[in-house]
């Protein structure tokens, strides 16, 4: 590898910066007394208290999981701050009250509310340090029926479809992070599309992780009536810091007979420096219901920071016809490790599932594809495709690929197709005859290679991958 | 599985140990009081260890098998259809034990076999580098108790630049009910050999037994070995075997595994590409039916540069069966060049034939060309209603494309009778086949 391209592979994290902004941090540790507090203090219903309380003596009894191919060392849960939220400010009725320092923020990280949202017709429930700030487009998707909030809210005012939805698909002892995550969750998002309507826009939440030392338990639930459809997307970048910030999140997605759901995900969350000294352990669990008949659940996510990333979105189908899909691109660099990929169980009569990943690992870094296919006995004429590719830059790295296929059916088929690949000199050369610089050829040959990923991306966060993608990996190779 | 009876099955089969530790070499003795204490300290995996996850073994100790005590005389006309024909050299195991009167050697072509109590005195010198090297037991508890129980075995010893053109039979035969036997192969492939052995494990009746193998083979540089191994232990048996060959320099391995018998079989194989450009194929079929389960896990690893493996496992289940592959494909970080390939491909015959299947791969360079692949279905209606519209019945058609599926592999066979005698075992099975 040549020095120049060294340097730009070792590029600095450009999202790095603390906004200081007034937090009101709850003292480290976790106990029953934490878990009453962050009810308490947001003021939740006793069932809801019941729930984290549940959840937290499951995780009492529950080790950490060892299987997963990452190293890192031994997580305190005491050391960690369960609740931090910006000093209670009146409530904003426009977005010009939102704090200016807060939007000067996002204006670094070069996500304007106002032009975004105005351009790409993105309502943004903005979550900052787990409490939500300021939520646009609310009225528009009220006009047909759509909640798109903050669970917190919605918690205040739906409980009966949160009592009714929360912890359905991911129950409190699922596992070890998503028990955390159900005892302390602060905040995250919440959506519910009524029957029949189709969103007229693409959801969107821009994640940030902000003050030292806190993590955070992001909650998001999604629900799709009978023959609703919607497309959300979650983006996520992080401040530089040095200690490690845990996030353990849980999503859930639920989709009724003929519903659709497409959840999108870019996550370019602070991955540590070139030495593999701090950067974010992003321990998420995500699991999508297809519970109706001819439902579909979407998953696509573009994995490029997180020290550490343990996560593998998952689709239950259990109604006849379901669909589930999970498209992956996961680009690992420096000493990033990556442990992700998905899990598609067949119950339902005729479902299909396909399984596009891509992972991408230079520097010292890992990546692993770990996939469970499963079609039980009665999921009658199941079908799936999976295939999974890795690409290696320099050789130091490593890529793995764990694929599971478990069938108990013999009118199902499944296909598992794997492969390895490296940038060629020769297909270099050819880039070089046609007077493309490497750099640029890199960037397209790459991008080539994730192709079929980001096309299932709504069309600003192709872009942004896109850019993303060049920008993680130019110089890697030489 | 409780570790009471975990242990309590253990302590059982040391008794009979002591029994074996006559006097012999010294490293011996000593290797196989390493492994007792290894066995001391092991338990037997449940499905709670990953590597045995979908194969519950615990009925493994519902019954005593011990050593076997007494040996039957059997005659050669009693295991005559067993025989290979092209083979000119073959060694008959009887319950573990080495039946040298229906053993034939033939050392014209140079080569040296036997077995080992008998080869020990005067090759100690060439064994000693390899018994017992190759498959290291560590972790693995039927490995250190095939060490602990090593009293003889079969070892072939094939001398530089020798090309033996006959194949090498090898025959195990269980005869007894409730007893276990710890078949053990070393084969020694000297630079530039070539070889082809054949080892055969054969049911002598239709009872519960436990076989427990180890094969070691070491591959010289540029030498050949192909290896076939055959599993027809009675449906009711256990067959537990630990396999590995270490390749040398541009040496060249060919595998064949094929599983039809025993209730819960188990094939470790462990292919090391230890040195430069050494190439091995590995093909596997298990064809199971009725309550069997047949569990293959093989690892291949890519230690050196410019290595190439070819990998072929299909799986043909009927009726409850349930059939395991786990194949790992490791890339060793200096091992550039790789070019590795893997198929898994299963046909479940019926709706409650069950498979498993997790081809892996672990790569740690980045000038590879690794691929692998797997698919799991039943046969397709559409090849069917090609062969019923030229006038075969659903049912022929059905055999005639089972059969194909599990041919490819018994095609490679290169022993002609063998491979007769297998496409013959194909066609009774799918004939029988339930759907």
């Amino acid at each position: 590898m040549s020095v120049a391209l060294q340097n730009l592979v070792n590029q600095p994290y450009k999202h790095g910066f603390v906004t200081e902004i007034e937090s009101e941090i709850a003292p480290k540790g976790l106990n029953e007394d934490t878990i009453r507090l962050i009810s308490f203090k947001k003021n939740e219903p006793e069932w809801l208290l019941a729930f984290r309380l549940k959840a937290y003596n499951k995780w009492l009894s529950m080790t950490e999981p060892q299987w997963q191919n990452v190293k890192h060392p031994k997580i305190d849960f005491q050391e960690i701050s369960y609740y931090a939220a910006p000093k209670p400010k009146e409530k904003l009725a426009s977005m010009d009250e939102v704090d200016p320092e807060l939007l000067r923020t996002f204006d670094k990280l070069g996500v304007p509310m106002h032009e975004r949202a105005a351009l790409a017709g993105v309502a943004v429930d903005v979550v900052f340090d787990s409490v939500s700030v300021a939520t646009t487009y609310k009225e528009k998707l009220a006009e047909v029926g759509i909640i798109f909030c903050s669970i917190s809210e919605a918690v205040q005012n739906h409980p009966e479809l949160i009592q009714k939805y929360l912890g359905t698909v991911v129950p409190v002892g699922d596992n070890f992070y998503a028990a955390l995550n159900s005892a302390v969750f602060t905040d995250g998002s919440f959506c519910y599309i009524p029957k029949g309507v189709k969103c007229p826009m693409d959801l969107s939440t821009y994640f940030r992780i902000n003050t030292e030392g806190s993590g955070q338990f992001e909650r998001t639930l999604i629900i799709a009536e009978e023959g609703a459809s919607v497309s959300y997307l979650e983006g996520c970048t992080a401040p530089r810091f040095d200690t490690n910030q845990l996030h353990a999140a849980v999503v859930e997605l639920i989709a009724l007979d003929n519903a659709d759901i497409k959840y999108s995900t870019v996550q370019n969350w602070y991955a540590g420096d070139e030495n593999g000294v701090g950067g974010i352990y992003n321990f998420v669990t995500k699991r999508g219901l297809a519970k109706g008949v001819n439902s579909r659940i979407s998953w696509t996510q573009v994995e490029t920071g997180s020290a550490i990333t343990w996560k593998y979105p998952s689709c239950i189908l259990r109604g006849d016809n379901s669909v589930g899909e999970f498209y992956s691109v996961a680009v690992t660099n420096n000493f990033q490790q990556a442990d992700t990929g998905t899990k598609m169980v067949h119950i339902g009569k005729n479902t299909r599932s396909t399984i596009v990943s891509k992972g991408i690992s230079a520097g010292h870094s890992n990546s692993s594809y770990r996939g469970l296919v499963r079609v039980g006995p009665t999921a009658d004429g199941a079908r799936n495709y999976s295939q999974c590719d890795s690409m290696l830059i320099g050789d130091q790295c490593g890529a793995h690929t764990f694929p599971y296929i478990q069938v108990q059916n013999h009118s199902a088929k499944v296909e598992h197709e794997a492969s390895t690949s490296k940038i060629g000199e020769d297909q270099l050369f050819y880039f070089s005859q046609r007077g493309i610089d490497a750099e640029e050829a890199v960037s397209m040959i790459i991008n080539g290679f994730c192709k079929d990923v980001f096309q299932q991306l709504p069309m600003e966060f192709a872009v942004e991958a896109t850019n993303l993608l060049s920008f993680k990996l130019e110089g890697s190779v030489g | 599985m409780s570790e009471v009876a975990s242990n309590h099955y253990l302590e059982g089969l040391l008794k009979t140990y002591s029994q074996h530790s006559s006097d012999v070499t010294p490293w011996l003795s000593q290797m196989r009081n390493e492994a007792v204490d290894r066995v001391g300290e092991l338990k037997i995996p449940t499905k709670r260890d990953e590597e045995w996850r979908f194969t519950d073994i615990s009925s493994l100790t519902d019954i005593p098998f011990q050593t076997a005590q007494t040996i039957p005389q059997l005659q050669p006309a009693d295991i005559k259809h067993h025989y290979i024909q092209e083979a000119a050299t073959r060694l008959v195991f009887v319950d573990g034990h080495y039946a040298s009167a229906l053993s034939t050697i033939n050392n014209d072509s140079g080569i040296i076999a036997g077995n080992l109590s008998m080869l020990l005195p005067s090759y100690s010198a060439k064994i000693a580098p390899h018994l017992g090297q190759h498959v290291s037991y560590g972790d693995n508890i039927f490995a250190a108790l095939n060490t602990a129980f090593l009293h003889d075995g079969v070892v072939i010893i094939v001398p530089q630049n020798i090309s033996v053109s006959s194949p090498i039979q090898l025959l195990f035969i269980a005869t007894q009910k409730e007893v276990t036997s710890h078949p053990r192969c070393l084969i020694i492939a000297e630079p530039g050999s070539n070889v082809t052995v054949v080892e055969d494990y054969i049911a002598g009746q239709e009872v519960a037994y436990v076989t427990n193998a180890v094969t070691e083979i070491s591959v010289a540089d540029n030498a050949h070995v192909n290896h076939i191994r055959l599993q027809r232990d009675s449906n009711q048996a256990f067959h537990i075997a630990n396999c590995t060959a270490t390749l040398a320099h541009a040496s060249n391995f060919q595998s064949i595994n094929v599983a039809l018998g025993a209730r819960i079989s188990r094939l470790n194989l462990n292919v090391q590409l230890a040195s430069e450009g050494a190439e091995c194929a590995v093909n596997g079929l298990a064809l199971i039916k009725k309550r069997q389960l047949a569990d293959t896990h093989t690892f291949i690893d890519h230690i050196k540069p410019h290595g190439t493996s070819r990998q072929l496992h299909k799986c043909i289940v009927d009726g409850a069966a349930h059939a395991v592959f786990n194949g790992k494909i490791m890339v060793q970080p200096n091992a550039q060049q790789t070019d590795s390939s893997q198929t898994s491909r299963n046909l479940l015959l019926t709706g409650q034939a069950q498979v498993n299947t997790k081809p892996q791969l672990e790569i740690f360079a980045d000038d590879v060309k690794c691929a692998h692949g797997a698919t799991v279905g039943q046969l397709d209606p559409e090849e069917i209603f090609y062969l019923k519209s030229r006038g075969l019945s659903e049912q022929a058609a059905r055999n005639l494309l089972t059969y194909a599926f599990g041919a490819e592999i018994i095609e490679r066979i290169p022993v002609i009778s063998l491979k007769n005698q297998l496409e013959q075992a194909v066609l009774e099975y799918t004939q029988s086949t339930e759907s």
